[in-house]
């Protein structure tokens, strides 16, 4: 074509192609030996890999070294002495020749470099690039009917299309160039509003050939909004013109600001973190509602022994809250502990419509609703279970003794004959109760034995008189101490009868070795109690605990 | 090669500056000839004995404005420069823009068939000009291209934007600084925007100052005298600042003209600023301006010195004046920060980001030593996206306007643009303009 390639330079020069420059027999001698190259049988391939013929460094290595190729210039050598002539490569004959542009209106011969097998009466192969748009032309009565604008005559709208067909419609080039003679000073939105407009006008009022769509799309196509760009040009030079002081304040309000977002999402995390330790994980804090979400996520809870969490929501619902990751609560690992809170609350149920309900009461269908917040993520996700995955197990320290209390009801845990919902609240409930028992005589068990001690001791303190004040003393301080462990180790904001009940318990003087013990005992207790008043305590818990945690930081 | 759109037709390039003129063909990547736009001329009998000399060119049609019996013109790298008895220097150029035309046909034949030896009929010919040149003056390049020279093809397009095409961008903010002018010229879409044309004497400024630097005794030195080493028969070695110990050419006291001491003594002057002038790239600072440390330069009487800070303060120039100068000189040329922030108010809003984002520093006066860094600091502090294209290669810089006429020239799309010498004929001066649009005003 116009030009040469690489090749064709190669070509021109009687160079070979790249590869016949490496010495003839390094490329020949692995052809000629290729069909023997067999591997023999019973050799592993990778062995044969290693040691078979085929390494290519190696006959490089052997070699015989060898001066770089002969250029082969010159028309008449064609084959070089050894004969490494490329076969295949012709010669290709270029020729100093005159063309004709079609792109020019003159007849300007000009001469350029071509292969001679080209065609010498093909067009210019750059012609092509000769487009020009093409512009709008309007005539006299067409302009009298319909152009006619008292801000524009004839002859300055004439200019306007003359410049705009010159410069291809580059309107920041004819707005520079735009001097029509004693007229009006135009800016740039000026005259774009102009053409646009008159374009416009053309389209609609001309025969249009194809569709209503495509007509539409041209129309779209010269839309132009003088009043908006004149308004996006000023604030665009507004900004411009900010002074480096303006800049400043701005940058500093937006790094305000966004510490301020930050901070407020901070102080949310941290809430949702401590109340979700405190509710436990089972409590189903995930799903604690925010204010516009109450509803959906209600709907999550229908199923479980409603946790509701109707006196939570109340007091987070003036702050906008973002939902945890989702944990689907299942109805029977609602633990033991929850179910002090179901006399607070009604359960939620997602509103059915009548019929619905009346169905999946016959068909005995209970509807798990999916978390509103169930995204795609796997982790949101519960796949099918079968119900007897979700038997309950017994949490508590006093696992052994719930165990022991069932194997006396000849109730297996482990195995339920008829896993169902119902059976499974069931089985649930009595473990429940069952622990509660198992805390409750703990508890009595403990109380008669402080009894047993103090009266013990009162008998010993009547018997011994005044003299074993002293180290009576040295005890209750000793017990006074372990109560203090006792308290520490609750968790803020537990305020409960239970701890009521606790804190008298502790005030019975006891012998400092078991005050040890039961301080054990107890921290684990109070936890868990901490955790059952948490859904009775009001805000002020949920924010003192929030304010604790962020005081620590 | 089809893919790059190249198609060559041998043609040539011609770009005249104020300093060299540059031609050679299209296609290339440096000119083939650059030869100064100065040249000598006597009205008497020239010397014929130097063998390198190029003589000729007395055609009465030629001759300079001095009216003589017999003229002799001294073009070309071997022109000017040799020491000729009673010999004139002129330059035809001012401003960047031609106004002395009757030499400018010497000079294209020297570059042609003196430097490249070729035929210039043969060649379509395109010649740069500046954005601010007059349709007159581009009428009149291609009447002395077509009538005299019998050109095939002209096109005359502008420097401004050639230099975007050099760079490789068809919208640009074009900074050129040339000998004796420096531009910024808006370019979009390979249009020159007349509006936000800027331009001043920069350079001459900053080399007048140097020599009011150079000729003045600074801190530690007398004023140093600018002789030209052809007028100097011996020499001997001094310490640095020492006085010169030397003796003048007494046979060449009085055939020396004015005006070729002068070229001279400029020249001396240009030498000295590209030796050891520089600007300091965060503004002037005494403190720094001492630690970059001072330079040696040796002029042609054997004076020696070490410039310290006072080298830097060249560059200045190019950025600020000082007040004391500013209040003694009403139309000091306006610097360069002036002329960018003048430019870019003058374009639409829209335009400036683009434009700044594509800064093209160009021209041999751009090779100062740290005036880029500097420039890009100045920029930087006004504008946040300034982006400099800046070539190292220290050629692309002094020839980006024939560099870009030679990547024009020599596109296949562009040939349709040559005004063919038929045209010429048939709709005469009207042509030009009417083929290659001028942003003259």
């Amino acid at each position: 074509m116009a030009g040469p390639s690489a090749s064709d330079v190669r070509a021109a020069l009687s160079l070979g192609e790249p590869s016949s420059s490496t010495p003839p027999h390094a490329s020949a001698t692995p052809l000629a030996r290729k069909p023997s190259l067999r591997k023999p049988e019973g050799m592993p391939r990778e062995l044969y890999q290693l040691i078979g013929p085929s390494a290519p460094t190696l006959i490089e290595q052997f070699a015989k070294p060898q001066l770089k190729q002969k250029p082969n210039l010159g028309s008449g050598g064609g084959a070089g002495q050894d004969g490494n002539a490329v076969a295949g490569s012709s010669k290709v004959k270029w020729e100093w020749r005159t063309f004709k542009n079609g792109a020019r209106s003159d007849g300007l011969k000009l001469s350029h470099w071509v292969k001679a097998d080209t065609d010498p009466n093909a067009d210019y192969p750059f012609a092509k690039y000769n487009i020009s748009t093409n512009s709008y032309v309007y005539s006299q009565d067409e302009y009298t009917r319909l152009l006619e604008d008292k801000e524009w005559t004839k002859e300055e709208t004439d200019y306007l299309f003359e410049l705009a067909r010159e410069y291809d419609g580059r309107f920041y080039v004819i707005g520079d160039r735009y001097d029509f003679p004693n007229g009006s000073h135009r800016s740039l939105e000026d005259l774009k509003d102009r053409y646009y407009s008159v374009c416009r006008k053309l389209i609609r009022n001309r025969p249009w050939g194809g569709d209503e769509a495509s007509k539409n799309q041209l129309l779209s196509s010269f839309q132009f909004d003088k009043d908006r760009e004149v308004t996006r040009k000023q604030y665009v030079a507004s900004l411009m013109n900010r002074t480096p002081e303006q800049i400043a304040e701005e940058e500093s309000l937006y790094i305000e600001l966004k510490r301020l977002e930050q901070r407020e999402r901070r102080f949310k995390k941290d809430r949702d973190e401590l109340l979700r330790t405190m509710l436990g994980i089972e409590s189903g804090l995930a799903d604690i509602p925010d204010e516009d979400g109450l509803s959906a996520s209600a709907s999550n809870n229908n199923l479980s022994i409603s946790l509701s969490t109707s006196g939570l929501s109340i007091d987070t619902s003036n702050k906008k809250r973002k939902k945890g990751n989702g944990d689907v609560e299942t109805p029977i690992s609602a633990t033991p502990s929850s179910s002090s809170v179901i006399q607070l609350s009604q359960p939620q149920k997602k509103q059915q419509s009548a019929k619905s309900a009346a169905y999946d009461a016959a068909q005995c269908i209970v509807r798990t609703d999916v978390p509103s917040n169930a995204s795609s993520n796997k982790s949101a996700h519960t796949p099918v279970t079968l119900r007897s995955f979700k038997i309950p197990f017994i949490k508590s320290s006093n696992q052994q003794k719930v165990t022991q209390l069932l194997a006396e009801l000849k109730i297996s845990n482990q195995r339920l004959v008829m896993p169902t919902r119902d059976n499974l609240a069931k089985l649930e409930g009595l473990m429940e109760a069952a622990n509660a028992l198992i805390d409750t005589k703990k508890l009595v068990d403990k109380v008669e034995m402080d009894l047993n001690v103090a009266r013990a001791r009162l008998g010993m303190a009547v018997e011994g008189g005044e003299a074993d004040a002293a180290p009576a003393g040295g005890s209750a301080s000793a017990s006074g101490a372990g109560g203090q462990a006792g308290v520490e180790t609750q968790t803020p904001g537990a305020m409960d009868v239970d701890e009521d009940a606790e804190g008298e318990q502790e005030d019975p003087v006891d012998a400092s070795g078991r005050g040890q013990s039961v301080v054990s005992t107890r921290s684990t207790r109070s936890r868990k109690q901490a955790r059952r008043s948490m859904s009775i305590s009001s805000v002020d818990t949920a924010a003192t605990g929030a304010g604790n945690k962020k005081r620590k930081r | 090669m089809v893919n790059y759109g190249g198609d060559e037709v041998a043609a040539t390039v011609i770009d005249i500056g104020t300093a060299t003129l540059r031609a050679g063909y299209a296609g290339d990547d440096t000119p083939k000839a650059v030869i100064p736009t100065y040249y000598g001329y006597t009205t008497t009998e020239g010397s014929n004995g130097d063998g390198d000399v190029t003589m000729g060119e007395a055609e009465g049609e030629n001759a300079p404005p001095k009216s003589a019996s017999k003229v002799n013109m001294f073009v070309g790298n071997y022109g000017p420069s040799v020491w000729r008895h009673g010999m004139e220097i002129t330059h035809p150029v001012k401003n960047s823009m031609i106004e002395d035309f009757a030499a400018i046909p010497a000079l294209i034949t020297h570059a042609f068939r003196d430097v490249m030896r070729c035929e210039i009929s043969d060649h379509p010919v395109l010649v740069t000009e500046p954005a601010w040149n007059t349709t007159a003056n581009r009428e009149r390049m291609a009447e002395i291209m077509f009538e005299e020279f019998n050109v095939p093809a002209f096109y005359i397009a502008n420097t401004g934007v050639l230099n975007a095409f050099a760079a490789g961008k068809g919208s640009a903010l074009v900074i050129d600084i040339g000998r004796s002018t420096a531009s910024v010229t808006p370019v979009v879409d390979g249009f020159v925007l007349r509006k936000g044309l800027t331009h001043s004497g920069l350079p001459q400024l900053v080399e007048a100052n140097a020599q009011h630097i150079l000729t003045n005794p600074g801190a530690n030195r007398p004023g140093i005298q600018l002789l030209p080493h052809q007028l100097i028969s011996s020499k001997q070695a001094v310490e640095p600042g020492a006085a010169p110990r030397f003796t003048l050419r007494e046979d060449r006291a009085t055939g020396t003209t004015d005006t070729w001491r002068n070229w001279y003594e400029s020249r001396e002057v240009e030498d000295w600023v590209q030796s050891v002038g520089g600007v300091l790239d965060q503004g002037w600072n005494e403190q720094a301006a001492v630690t970059r440390g001072a330079r040696h330069y040796e002029f042609p009487t054997g004076y020696n010195y070490y410039f310290g800070p006072e080298r830097f303060n060249i560059g200045e120039q190019f950025f600020t004046h000082s007040a004391s100068l500013a209040s003694k000189n009403q139309n000091l040329p306006l610097p360069l920060p002036t002329l960018i922030s003048t430019s870019l108010a003058a374009c639409d809003q829209d335009l400036r980001q683009v434009l700044v984002g594509n800064v093209v520093l160009t021209g041999g006066g751009s090779l100062f030593s740290g005036l880029s860094d500097r420039l890009a600091n100045e920029l930087q502090r006004n504008f946040p996206h300034v982006k400099i294209h800046a070539p190292g290669n220290p050629s692309e810089r002094r020839f980006g306007a024939w560099l870009g006429g030679s990547i024009l020239a020599s596109l296949g799309s562009f040939q349709q643009l040559w005004v063919s010498k038929e045209e010429w004929q048939e709709h005469g001066k009207a042509i030009i303009s009417q083929r290659s649009p001028s942003p003259a005003l």
